[in-house]
């Protein structure tokens, strides 16, 4: 895949923020910060608002609606933030700032992203990519807790209980979000909710076993992906409430 | 009827009367849905309909701006159920934490209003039943055969609240202000809906205090200074308060600043931004306690603070351009973290 081109760089403001739009119609955040250019999603994840009206000091950026704010070299979320932002990684060629292939659904993932890459491409070999209508049934309550799934495209609800007693249990609409936690869990071996595509989806299939062979590997990326995953639950947990 | 909300993390069921916000109804449901001025413009409680019919109150409202029609967005706020509703809230919500009794309805009736200056009225609602609220919160206030309803925040704190006192800005053709400042009389009844709003103080923090507002943003802080100084919290911290106004003659409740200032020696410094004429002569001489200068409130702000951002909680209040401008001094000078600047999108 070929580079696409998405500005100058002598149209970024020092230290400074633009909205661009690349090559292809890809409305950017371009963020300069020292020598480097950072990308990212042009709108904040929380409400659609634009970013490059954020505040911005050269290193966090805060989004002025509701003071989200992120690291701007590797978009992670800092302080009320709850999502991280996604990266366009941008290189610059000759005046001009370019945009290389995306990152895959693993490299963004919640679990996974900012691993040492030698583990992510074990990791990503371990994945298959499928593609789901809408309606298509990935797992129901009881079914064998195998894989865990990682969210390209589209989006997948959750239900909880089973027919007339069936009650949604949330849903994933970002690339990256990761679902079917169970197969990286000791004593979990079925599935406690059910999962279906509502709009046709694309997935990356990882087998829960052979993921956790390959954080045995190597234990520091096998810490921070338990450590993150502990984060969810407890997230999940919290937010259940009394109710 | 009976809606349905598919939030990202859960569903939640709960039932609605007949013309009521579908918003309202959640929040008195005792469910966290996502709002900040519960009144049409922030565009917070946006959501999806799924299914069923519902109607909207208000389709000129300015939040519209944040939804997109053509997706089947909508305001909470502003929809009101027609039958079995489900609704899509993109967003994680959690049930309310059962705090000070809960967001209801109540019933009210308007007691003293008096203009404070020329375009601001002070005002109390009596309550037919006592309330328990966060010092920083608001009410949204309606009169029947008004249109329109209005968020205010309360000024005085109390427990156990049978009274609640607010102050309005004259706003020509906001319907419930023009109301307030024209036909409105002595005992009408109100409806009230709260408390609302997240921008709260309780004593149990352990930083000091900035409070910068606007105009009639500083009801709210009054509130806030109220609880503070009621439970001593300036004994053991610091506290500054930035009120913004255009000329002298448009800044209220000197007096009772004043007095805030009497109990809290100077540990809380009182310090009014005229922005569009110097300071009078004598200003200081009718308050000594109270500091006067020439400036925008975030600029005024921004000198006085410098050196003292180290631990500091901030509440912002007022028009949106001295919210924002306030923001900007807080996160970018003060390098303040988000969570320790509290402020509500409601103007």
């Amino acid at each position: 895949m070929t580079n696409r081109f998405v500005c100058r760089v002598a149209d970024i403001p020092q230290n400074g923020l633009k909205e661009v739009e690349a090559e292809g119609g890809l409305k950017l955040l371009v963020a300069s910060a020292g020598n480097e250019f950072f990308g990212y999603q042009a709108q904040c994840p929380h409400q659609d608002v634009a970013l490059c009206e954020g505040l911005y000091d050269g290193s966090v950026l805060t989004c002025h609606m509701h003071l989200w704010q992120w690291d701007i070299r590797t978009g992670a979320p800092i302080g009320l933030a709850e999502s991280p932002l996604q990266s366009y990684p941008l290189a610059v060629e000759g005046d001009s700032l370019v945009l290389g292939p995306e990152p895959s659904a693993i490299d963004v993932g919640e679990l996974f992203r900012g691993l040492n890459p030698a583990t992510l491409e074990k990791l990503a070999t371990l994945a298959s990519s499928e593609s789901h209508p809408a309606g298509a049934v990935l797992y129901s309550p009881g079914d064998p807790a195998e894989n865990i799934y990682v969210l390209d495209a589209g989006r997948v609800e959750f239900t909880i209980g089973r027919g007339e007693g069936a009650a949604p249990d949330g849903f994933m609409l970002k690339k990256g979000e990761t679902f079917g936690w169970a197969a990286l869990l000791e004593g979990y071996p079925q599935r406690i909710a059910g999962a279906r595509c509502m709009e046709d989806s694309t997935l990356m299939r990882i087998n829960g076993g052979a993921a956790i062979g390959v954080l045995e590997g190597d234990a520091s990326a096998g810490f921070t992906v338990m450590r993150r995953l502990s984060g969810l639950i407890a997230r999940y947990l919290a937010l259940r409430g009394s109710g | 009827m009976r809606i349905r909300i598919n939030a990202r993390n859960r569903g939640f069921q709960f039932d609605a009367a007949p013309g009521e916000s579908v918003l309202y109804a959640g929040l008195a449901a005792g469910i966290d849905l996502p709002y900040e001025c519960a009144t049409g413009t922030c565009g917070t409680c946006k959501a999806k309909l799924v299914e069923g019919k519902l109607r909207d109150a208000w389709p000129a409202a300015p939040g519209r701006k944040y939804v997109k029609p053509a997706l089947g967005e909508y305001l909470m706020c502003q929809c009101v159920a027609e039958g079995d509703l489900t609704l899509e809230v993109a967003k994680f919500v959690k049930p309310l934490e059962q705090g000070a009794g809960g967001v209801v309805a109540r019933a009210g009736r308007l007691r003293s209003p008096a203009l404070l200056v020329h375009d601001v009225m002070a005002f109390d609602v009596e309550l037919d039943e006592p309330c328990n609220f966060e010092a920083g919160q608001f009410m949204v206030l309606a009169a029947p055969g008004v249109e329109g309803h209005r968020a205010y925040s309360m000024v005085n704190y109390e427990r156990e609240a049978r009274r609640l006192r607010f102050v309005a800005k004259r706003k020509p053709g906001g319907g419930f202000s023009e109301w307030l400042f024209g036909a409105a009389s002595e005992g009408a009844a109100l409806r009230v809906f709260g408390p609302l709003g997240k921008a709260t103080f309780s004593p149990g923090l352990a930083n000091d205090l900035v409070c910068i507002a606007g105009g009639s943003g500083i009801a709210g802080m009054m509130s806030i200074l109220a609880r503070a100084t009621g439970e001593g919290y300036f004994d053991s911290h610091r506290g500054w308060l930035f009120f913004g106004v255009r000329k002298l003659s448009d800044a209220f409740y000197l007096e009772e600043l004043s007095a805030l200032r009497a109990r809290t020696s100077d540990r809380l410094s009182v310090t009014i931004a005229l922005s569009d004429e110097a300071v009078p002569e004598g200003a200081v001489r009718q308050w000594p306690l109270l500091a006067f200068e020439k400036g925008f409130v975030h600029e005024v702000a921004g000198g006085a603070l410098k050196g003292h951002y180290q631990n500091i909680r901030a509440y912002v209040a007022g028009p949106p351009p001295a919210v924002d401008a306030a923001l900007r001094l807080l996160l970018l000078e003060g390098k303040l973290t988000a969570d320790n600047i509290r402020y509500d999108k409601f103007s």
